[in-house]
Order: C-alpha cells, then sequence, then structure tokens
C-alpha cells in the first residue's frame, strides 16, 4: 500500500467544483419546481440507517453496502437508495396522515467503492413515489413526469422502455418447469444475455414447443414499439396473463393520449435485479450516457417487507448520469469585481449593496491581497477600481 | 442511419469476425490498408471500428464509447461487465481448462494455482469444494507448474499443443469459449434498429 498523500480522497468519492456543484442546482431548482408543481412533495431522510431494516430490504446487493457499526453494536449502512427510506417512513408515519402519498427526493446515496472509475461511490438522485395507489393510473403518471422532466431539462434524444415484471413472471414460469428454472433465465435476463439464455433454455429439456417458443420469446418479445406485438406471448387462457396483459394495454393507450409514443418501446424481457418490481417497469435512456439515466417501476413487494398492503410506485434519475446528457449551455452571468484600497473600504461597501440590489451578482475585493491582478480579474465581466488617485470609473 | 462503433479485438479474431461481417452483406475494404491504425471508419456503411486489446472490448462497450464490441466469452465470464451478450459468433473455439504436471495432485495444505483468469479460476475451484490460492499472471502460464510456482493453471485450450509441447496434461473442462456479440445497454435501445439488424443478419448468414 502506497501511503495516503495529501490530496487524496476516498476511493469513489467526487468533489463537486462550483461549476459542476452549479448545474447540479440547477437540476434540483428545476426538479423542485416540476415535482412540486405535480404535487409531490421534498422529503429528506437519514444518511445513516439500520442494515437490518433500510440494508436488507433495499435491493442493493449486501457486498454493495458501506457498513459502519454504532456504539451499541448495531450495523448501520449509509442509505444505499432513496426508495426504501421513504417506504420506511411512510408505512410507519404518513400514510396514517394522506393516502395516497406523492413524495419527491435529491439526495445523495452511497453504493461500495470499486476499484474502477466510471463508478462513483456516492452520487445524487432524484426521483418520486406515488404510495397508495396502485391504478394504472398511478403507473402511467410516473412514466409521464419523468419523461417530461427529462424533456424540461432540455434532453431531447431519450428513450424509455417499459415492461411488467409479473407478467414476464408468469410467461417464465409457464413455459419452464421449476421454480430454478425461472430464477436461471430471470438472472440471465437481467444481464441480457440472449445466448445464456438460448443455451439454458436448450439444457433445460423442455418440450420442443416450450423450448421454440421460449427461444421465440427472447428474440421478439424485446424492443417492440406496439404492445400488440406482444400478444402472441399472452396465454389466453391464463387469467392472470390476460389481466396483466390488458392493463399494459391500458397503460399504453394512456402514454399514447400523453404522445410519448415515439419516446417508448415495450420490452416484455425487461426484468431489473431490484427483486421487489411486482409490476409495470422501465428504464431511461439517453445518447451522451453509456448507462441508463434512471429507472422506475411499481413496487409492492418492498411495501409488504414493511408489513403494508398498499401499492407503491415511483422512479429515480441519476443526477450524474443526467449532468452527461445534458447540453451545456454555458450562461456567462454578469459577475462585477470592485477593487478597493483602505480608504474606499466604506464606498466600496456602499457601491456593491447597490450593485446587488439591481441584481448584479458583486465582489469586493482588497486590492493590495491579490498578487495576480490580471488573472483575478479575469474571472470577472466588469472591474470596478475604487483606488486613491485612479479617477477611473469614480 | 446512425453511426455505428464496433470494438475489434485485434489479431486473429479480428480477422475471422470481418470476414463474418462480410458475409453478413456489410460492404467492407477487403483489405484494411494501414494494420497499425486504432481507428478505421467505413464511411458508407456508417461503420467505426476501434480496434483494441481482446480483454478490452467489454471495457470499451461498457463505457458506451463503443455501441457494440466482439469479445471471447472467456473475457466476459472474467470480468463480468455490464454488456448486452446478443449473438454467440461460433468464431474463435476453444475451452478453458486446468492443467499441471502428469500424476500430480494439488498441495494439501495451501493449493495454488496460476491464471490470467483469477475470476473463473477461484469460481471453479469455489463451485468444486476446494479452496486454493490464484497467483495471476500475463502470459506464458505452463511456466508456472514447471518451474513449481504452482500445481496447477487455469488456461485457454484451443488445441492442446501449447500444453503438450511443455510437457503438462489437460486434467479439467471447465467452460467452453466462443466469441460472441456484445452491445451497450443504451445503444441496444437508442440505436436498437441497427443492432437489431446486424444481429439478424450475423445470424441468417451464419446458418
Amino acid at each position: 500500500m502506497t501511503p495516503i498523500r495529501k490530496f487524496e480522497k476516498p476511493l469513489g468519492m467526487r468533489d463537486s467544483f462550483p461549476l459542476i456543484n452549479e448545474k447540479k442546482e440547477e437540476v434540483r431548482d428545476v426538479g423542485r419546481r416540476f415535482f412540486q408543481s405535480r404535487g409531490f412533495d421534498f422529503i429528506k431522510t437519514p444518511t445513516v440507517e439500520y442494515y437490518e431494516t433500510i440494508g436488507k430490504a433495499s435491493a442493493i446487493p449486501d457486498s454493495s453496502l458501506f457498513k459502519l457499526v454504532d456504539r451499541q453494536g448495531e450495523t448501520l449502512v449509509l442509505r444505499p437508495d432513496m426508495t426504501t427510506p421513504i417506504v420506511r417512513v411512510a408505512t410507519s408515519k404518513l400514510l396514517k396522515e394522506q393516502i395516497p402519498l406523492r413524495l419527491a427526493y435529491f439526495a445523495n446515496v452511497f453504493r461500495a467503492q470499486e476499484h474502477e472509475g466510471g463508478r462513483p461511490a456516492e452520487f445524487e438522485q432524484m426521483g418520486v413515489e406515488l404510495i397508495g395507489d396502485d391504478s394504472v393510473y398511478a403507473d402511467a403518471e410516473m412514466i409521464i413526469t419523468a419523461s417530461e422532466f427529462v424533456q424540461e431539462l432540455g434532453i431531447d434524444s431519450y428513450r424509455l422502455t417499459v415492461g411488467h415484471a409479473g407478467l414476464l413472471q408468469s410467461i417464465l414460469t409457464q413455459l419452464t418447469q421449476s421454480e430454478e428454472q425461472v430464477k436461471e433465465l430471470r438472472k440471465l435476463l437481467v444481464e441480457k444475455n440472449m445466448v445464456g439464455f438460448e443455451d439454458a433454455v436448450r439444457t433445460f429439456g423442455l418440450s420442443n414447443e416450450d423450448e421454440q417458443s421460449s427461444i421465440e420469446f427472447i428474440g421478439q418479445a424485446s424492443n417492440v414499439q406496439s404492445i400488440q406485438q406482444l400478444r402472441p406471448f399472452i396465454d389466453e387462457t391464463n387469467d392472470a396473463q390476460v389481466t396483466m396483459f390488458s392493463y399494459l394495454n391500458d397503460l399504453s393507450s394512456i402514454l399514447e393520449n400523453a404522445g410519448l409514443s415515439k419516446m417508448i418501446t415495450y420490452d416484455l424481457t425487461l426484468t431489473s435485479e431490484m427483486s421487489y418490481y411486482t409490476g409495470m417497469l422501465f428504464e431511461v435512456f439517453a445518447s451522451g450516457s453509456g448507462f441508463a439515466i434512471g429507472n422506475g417501476g411499481r413496487y409492492d413487494g418492498l411495501l409488504q417487507a414493511f408489513n403494508s398492503e398498499v401499492g407503491a410506485t415511483g422512479f429515480g434519475l441519476r443526477v450524474d448520469r443526467l449532468l452527461e446528457v445534458m447540453t451545456t449551455t454555458t450562461t456567462c452571468e454578469p459577475h462585477t469585481l470592485i477593487f478597493f484600497d483602505s480608504a474606499n473600504y466604506a464606498k466600496a461597501v456602499v457601491d456593491a449593496a447597490e450593485l446587488r440590489n439591481q441584481g448584479i451578482r458583486t465582489t469586493i475585493q482588497y486590492k493590495e491581497s491579490v498578487e495576480d491582478q490580471q488573472a483575478f480579474q479575469s474571472n470577472f465581466s466588469d472591474v470596478v477600481w475604487l483606488i486613491e488617485g485612479d479617477g477611473n470609473n469614480e | 442511419m446512425s453511426e455505428l462503433t464496433i470494438a475489434m479485438p485485434k489479431g486473429r479474431i479480428f480477422e475471422e469476425a470481418y470476414v463474418l461481417l462480410q458475409k453478413a452483406g456489410f460492404k467492407l475494404p477487403d483489405d484494411l490498408e494501414d494494420s497499425r491504425k486504432l481507428i478505421v471508419e467505413v464511411p458508407n456503411e456508417r461503420i467505426r471500428f476501434i480496434l483494441a486489446k481482446p480483454m478490452d472490448v467489454p471495457v470499451y462497450v461498457e463505457h458506451g464509447v463503443a455501441d457494440i464490441g466482439i469479445a471471447g466469452k472467456d473475457v466476459l465470464l472474467e470480468q463480468k461487465r455490464s454488456v448486452h451478450e446478443l449473438l454467440d459468433l461460433k468464431i474463435s473455439q476453444c475451452y478453458i481448462a486446468t492443467a499441471g504436471l502428469p500424476n500430480t495432485i494439488m498441495n494439501d495444505i495451501a493449493p495454488r494455482v496460476a491464471t490470467k483468469y483469477p475470476e473463473i479460476a477461484s469460481n471453479f475451484y469455489k463451485e468444486k469444494g476446494e479452496q486454493v490460492e490464484i497467483i495471476g499472471l500475463n502470459g506464458s502460464i505452463e511456466l508456472a507448474p514447471m518451474i513449481g510456482l504452482a500445481d496447477r493453471i487455469v488456461d485457454i485450450v484451443s488445441t492442446g499443443r501449447t500444453l503438450k509441447e511443455n510437457g503438462l496434461v489437460e486434467y479439467e473442462h471447465i467452460v467452453d469459449v466462443t466469441s460472441r456479440l456484445i452491445a451497450n445497454p443504451v445503444s441496444y435501445r437508442l440505436k436498437s434498429e441497427r443492432i437489431r439488424d446486424m444481429v439478424k443478419r450475423l445470424k441468417d448468414s451464419m446458418e
């Protein structure tokens, strides 16, 4: 181990320099206004939670959790996501006051450090949760809100992929012979390992017909424009499947009416390592980032882990990746610098107050403290000299 | 038509994969003039090849600087990167196996395994219920048992000639390896038409 140098930060941690920080704040501001205008209330929860509750219930794998031990010997985690803490607050308190509940958040979350770059151990997430509504309108609201928020940020080249965890589970169960096989196929689908899926299906020893349908399913049920293209994969004699499919159908027509058809593709093979998704789920992609910028879905399963029977749906977007895909508009805000000497301090304060009143960002700086005047000045759009014997700008 | 960036492994796999793409109807020049170029553009097909070390192909694809790539299953198993594995190209067929000096057993106290696939090797022995010590090497793995660095090696075998020439024998077959077409998850959605078209054409031409 090389000794830690003074400039080093723990692996995976990042500083937000002023420029990036401003951009993040901008996203936060836009988000605050946007989500509030749609009836969501912002909430904050502690950075540290119990491993027993939040750590275990969250779908983040154990090996990705930051763990600490408190004085009582309890294991704590740095929150790995925001959905689980919000469900904790909602089920223990807020739902008793209002239901359905619309909550929003902008918060940093933590994932265990990785050695390779491009995977921060701490990053901001912004998202919303709608708890206590299990209708198709709630799910549609999530997709529409996510989509319009991304548009609001000026990101045009984005796409949403929508699937259904319950329907996938049912189709896989029907095609295979055991719980284990379903599990294995689901795992392969999380990685979208088409080759592995086909190989696995061939080793299961299914009937020829099931084997063929499985392979057709993986080949054709992903990336379709219209929900009708998925109908062949639905077993009309299976009531549960028919119900879930007609649910997707309703969802699709709401989204179509919202003018989102062009942005959305359907993928019945879409699944997530988040095992608590029970119904509709979706992912958001945009050009400019090699990773999905966000995802969401219905997670009634998580509520059950907190002994609540109500339904819940939501989504979260990764702020770091949003920044990657947002078009950078470097608006140079006017910023005035007032250089003063000891004789003119009082005047500098008065002048600065005047300028700030006009809404101009103003910095006052004692001239003698600045070594390289030219370099310092170059950070400002306007410079005022309040220096004895210097007649400029008086 | 959007531009497609394809990460290709340098060397033998490149040539095989290139022929496959030509067979699938992509109009690619017969010989790429300068073999030391790292980026090769094929404007009429809107394709750009980047030539990388085989082990690095999934890195470029995972980070999305390449939309798709061609990578050996060995590399995919070793690195576990989040890329979509779309098609088995069935080229560069070989397998990963354990090997060692003939008629030897593993050291009881601290069995040592030399390999350039630490992940695959340790998973294999874990599955077998054996705890081994892994020694990472970058090449000429066959040396390790010959000079007493390790009891076994885990390495890629295509013909078995290298093993034989160095007096080693194969012990266990771990997994078959072929080259796969992989895709970045975002490109898979945003450039789905092009990628699916390529998968289909490759599939058809392979049959």
